[in-house]
């Protein structure tokens, strides 16, 4: 970790943070020095901030008093004396502002509420198919974000709203924010889901990547604390990495990196992923894989758990599998040994290739069935190099749906806060008055209009004759 | 029956099924002769004395006891005082639903911090991580429960009246995992399946205050429908108010208590009710603390579905849910 708090490196990838022709002045450059040495905990009195910023006296006073005003510093308590007088305690306001964070998939959608220290004040988890409809899912993220403002921060001001999204999000250098756009389903194609938030909310929305978000979360706030290299695995219905390197989250050149369920196995296998490719991690090894090859076994009378639970349910999940297996259903115990079994080696390789202190395994799978977790424990340590494994520690996640939630709220407070940035707007009291953030919300609005705008057939509007 | 909801990090639920004590681990639980401590938001409520019994049961069975139990009176102060004495107690587990959420959220982090297992019942704390600061939840499906009163309040509201009808919902105006979840869910399943209808919602702090919110959604602009509310003691509150106005507006409810049940056996306002298994539910979180005890590592979220009550079949969930037959004032009222 950086002084300011970020992830090495990590700051300015969404754009707002980055060099402009914009200059900032003497005062609000020490005006976002001082705010981010008191937010990180750096410094808690004056003295201190003199100490670590090198700044005199009567410039970290009226700095201090200045932040005070804006309602961005606390200077009402007093600290711990040493000797004489106690001096006055300075804390960072945390809840000056929040921010709306939102996890959409598939099954679920997840939304909390955090403060501006990234702790959370209320977090849901729902199931939820809306995915195939971009306006449902739209009015159950805002239905659910108004609910829980009502209920839980009556009053409270919104500074930014994080958005993950399973698969890649392409991230542009220079741009603001995410791409106009979600393309992650046909059915959302040319949406206007990013606008519409951020003309309904009038705060800058931000995409991006579900598990990258995760591994942000595990790092920061999860097993990952104090870690450097690490890898998250999530296991699900796709099998997807998060890398972290040198304490830094890697993306990739597209925003793609960790699509490791679509590594090739070792396995000879016809079966077809949905990527076109045969023998994909993920199609054999993967949730739908599971389920389908348990239902197969059921009806054909090789297991008799999953025969019993597949005439309850109707159907068969791999959450089913794992109970049969604790009941000690042969077939299904075999089953996740097998998945885990090939998972594992997958990591071993990427652990040979990273060299990850940590390996965290999450995702509902890894919540649910301790046989696959030792499997992909075995395949990792047998088929990593001895110096790769010596150390390694394998980890399944504490936080589960929380690190997406976390890391959202993390990168966004990175992004905010991160020093080009924190400049432009800490005179102002909020990042709302960024330059950046204002010509976003205004050019959302506009798109907005734009699109609802009847549309002009080519060659522009047709004039009638008189 | 199926869960719907998810977990308070997002789990999937896992069964109770999951919680399977093995002959070995019966047995070194019974040597090992644990002592627990159960710290509820009230030991007087019907649901209440059905976690407590499902709990001594289930330790009792492994020679295990229960040594304190502790009713809060919904005073999460009394909830921290508690924790800050047995967190020093020789204790060796804590069973505990917890009061809230970051009021009470330190003093039940101290718990594992001090070598001691806790297991959750309904609620975790926003900022407590389970395998962390918890072993799991043991809940019931709050948000199956929160679909289950709507959808059985919907069919007591007619559609012939168009668009505007309101719907009344009594919630807990406390930070609460479990009643927020049915409030979500409630609000959810109305939102999709009767989009004629409008809510309006009064949130009580506390149980004194449910029949003034009561009369306050009674009296407003728009004549109530129908009316939520979010568990049992609320909603008899509720029906008095309701009866006391003159009214007649059919209500729905979580947990299936003494009362609630007998109304709606008799053919009052009560019209349906979702109910949780707490009996179950206590057996599952002290599986869970016995297991967790014997170093065994437990999925996260262990939810039981919720059930369906109606008139029609109240005594048979009652004695599903309570494990015992029906009272003779619920027979004489469903009969009659």
């Amino acid at each position: 970790m950086s002084a300011n708090g970020h992830v090495d490196g990590d700051g300015g990838f969404l754009g707002l943070s980055g060099p402009n022709d914009e200059r900032v002045d003497a005062e609000q450059q020490s005006l976002a020095a001082i705010l981010n040495l008191i937010r990180c905990d750096e410094a808690t009195t004056r003295l201190e901030v003199e100490r670590i910023s090198g700044l005199g006296r009567a410039i970290v006073a009226d700095r201090v008093a200045t932040l005070a005003e804006l309602g961005l510093a606390d200077e009402s308590e007093l600290g711990t004396a040493a000797g004489g007088r106690a001096p006055r305690s300075i804390r960072f306001a945390g809840k000056a502002g929040l921010l709306l964070t939102a996890h959409l998939d598939q099954t679920k959608i997840a939304v909390g509420i955090a403060n501006l220290n990234g702790n959370f004040t209320f977090e849901h988890h729902e199931p939820s198919d809306a995915i195939v409809d971009q306006q449902a899912m739209l009015t159950r993220v805002t239905t659910l974000f108004d609910w829980a403002l009502d209920q839980h921060q009556p009053g409270g001001h919104v500074w930014g709203i994080g958005l993950s999204i399973e698969g890649p999000v392409e991230q542009r250098p220079g741009q603001p924010f995410s791409s106009p756009a979600l393309h992650f389903l046909p059915t959302w194609d040319d949406a206007n889901f990013i606008e519409s938030l951020v003309a309904k909310y009038e705060v800058p929305v931000w995409v991006s990547n579900a598990t990258q978000m995760t591994t942000l979360g595990e790092l920061r706030a999860g097993s990952g604390k104090d870690v450097r290299n690490m890898l998250f695995v999530d296991l699900g219905k796709e099998i997807t990495a998060g890398i972290v390197c040198d304490g830094r989250l890697y993306r990739g050149a597209q925003g793609g990196a960790g699509l490791i369920g679509h590594i090739a196995t070792t396995e000879d296998s016809a079966v077809v992923c949905k990527c076109g490719n045969v023998g994909c991690l993920e199609a054999l090894a993967g949730a739908d894989a599971i389920a389908r090859a348990a239902t197969q076994a059921a009806r054909e009378g090789k297991s008799p758990g999953l025969a019993t639970i597949l005439a309850e349910n109707g159907d068969l999940s791999p959450t089913d599998v794992a109970t049969a297996a604790i009941l000690g259903d042969p077939f299904a115990a075999e089953l996740l040994a097998r998945s885990g079994r090939l998972i594992g080696t997958t990591i071993a390789a990427l652990s040979n290739a990273f060299n990850p202190s940590l390996i965290v395994l999450g995702g509902p799978w890894a919540q649910h069935s301790d046989i696959l977790l030792a499997a992909i424990r075995e395949a990792v340590y047998r088929r990593s190099h001895p110096l790769v494994s010596r150390d390694l520690k394998i980890v399944r996640s504490q936080m589960s749906g929380t690190a997406t939630l976390s890391g959202l709220a993390l990168s966004i407070l990175d992004e905010i806060f991160a020093p080009y940035s924190l400049a432009r707007w800490v005179k102002h009291g909020s990042p709302l008055k960024h330059p950046v953030s204002v010509a976003a919300i205004a050019a959302a609005k506009r798109e907005l209009v734009a699109r609802a705008a009847p549309r002009l057939p080519p060659g522009g509007p047709i004039v009638k004759r008189k | 029956m199926s869960i719907t909801g998810l977990g308070p990090h997002g789990e999937k639920a896992a069964s109770p099924l999951a919680l399977k004590l093995t002959d070995a681990d019966g047995a070194e639980a019974a040597a090992r002769r644990f002592t627990v401590a159960v710290v509820l938001h009230t030991a007087r409520s019907d649901w209440a004395r059905q976690q407590l019994a499902g709990i001594s049961s289930v330790l009792g069975q492994y020679q295990s006891a229960v040594v304190e139990v502790i009713d809060c009176g919904f005073e999460p102060k009394a909830q921290i005082e508690a924790f800050a004495r047995l967190t020093a107690s020789k204790a060796d587990a804590i069973i505990s639903i917890p009061l809230g959420n970051e009021a009470v959220a330190d003093a039940h982090r101290l718990v594992h911090a001090a070598g001691k297992r806790l297991v959750l019942l309904d609620n975790a704390p926003t900022g407590l991580a389970p395998g962390r600061d918890y072993v799991c939840v043991v809940s019931a499906d709050n948000f199956g429960l929160g679909e289950i009163a709507a959808r059985l309040l919907s069919a007591h509201v007619g559609t012939e009246a168009g668009t505007g009808q309101t719907i009344g919902m009594l919630t807990y105006g406390v930070d609460f995992f479990a009643t927020s979840e049915r409030e979500i869910a409630f609000r959810k399943w109305l939102a999709k399946h009767r989009p004629d209808v409008k809510t309006v919602q009064s949130k009580f702090p506390s149980l004194d205050q449910v029949q003034d919110c009561a009369v306050k959604l009674l009296g407003g602009p728009t004549p109530l429908v129908g009316l939520f509310a979010v568990w049992d003691e609320p909603a008899i509150i509720a029906v008095k108010a309701i009866e006391a106005a003159g009214l007649s507006v059919p209500v729905t409810t979580i947990d299936l208590g003494n009362a609630v049940a007998t109304n709606m056996a008799r053919g009052g306002l009560i019209k349906a009710i979702g109910a949780q298994k707490p009996y179950d539910q206590g057996k599952a979180a002290a599986g869970a603390t016995l297991l967790s005890l014997l170093g065994r590592d437990l999925p996260c979220w262990i939810a039981l579905p919720g059930l369906a009550v109606t008139r029609d079949n109240v005594v048979e969930a009652y004695q599903s849910v309570w494990h015992a037959p029906a009272p003779a004032e619920l027979l004489s009222a469903r009969w009659t």
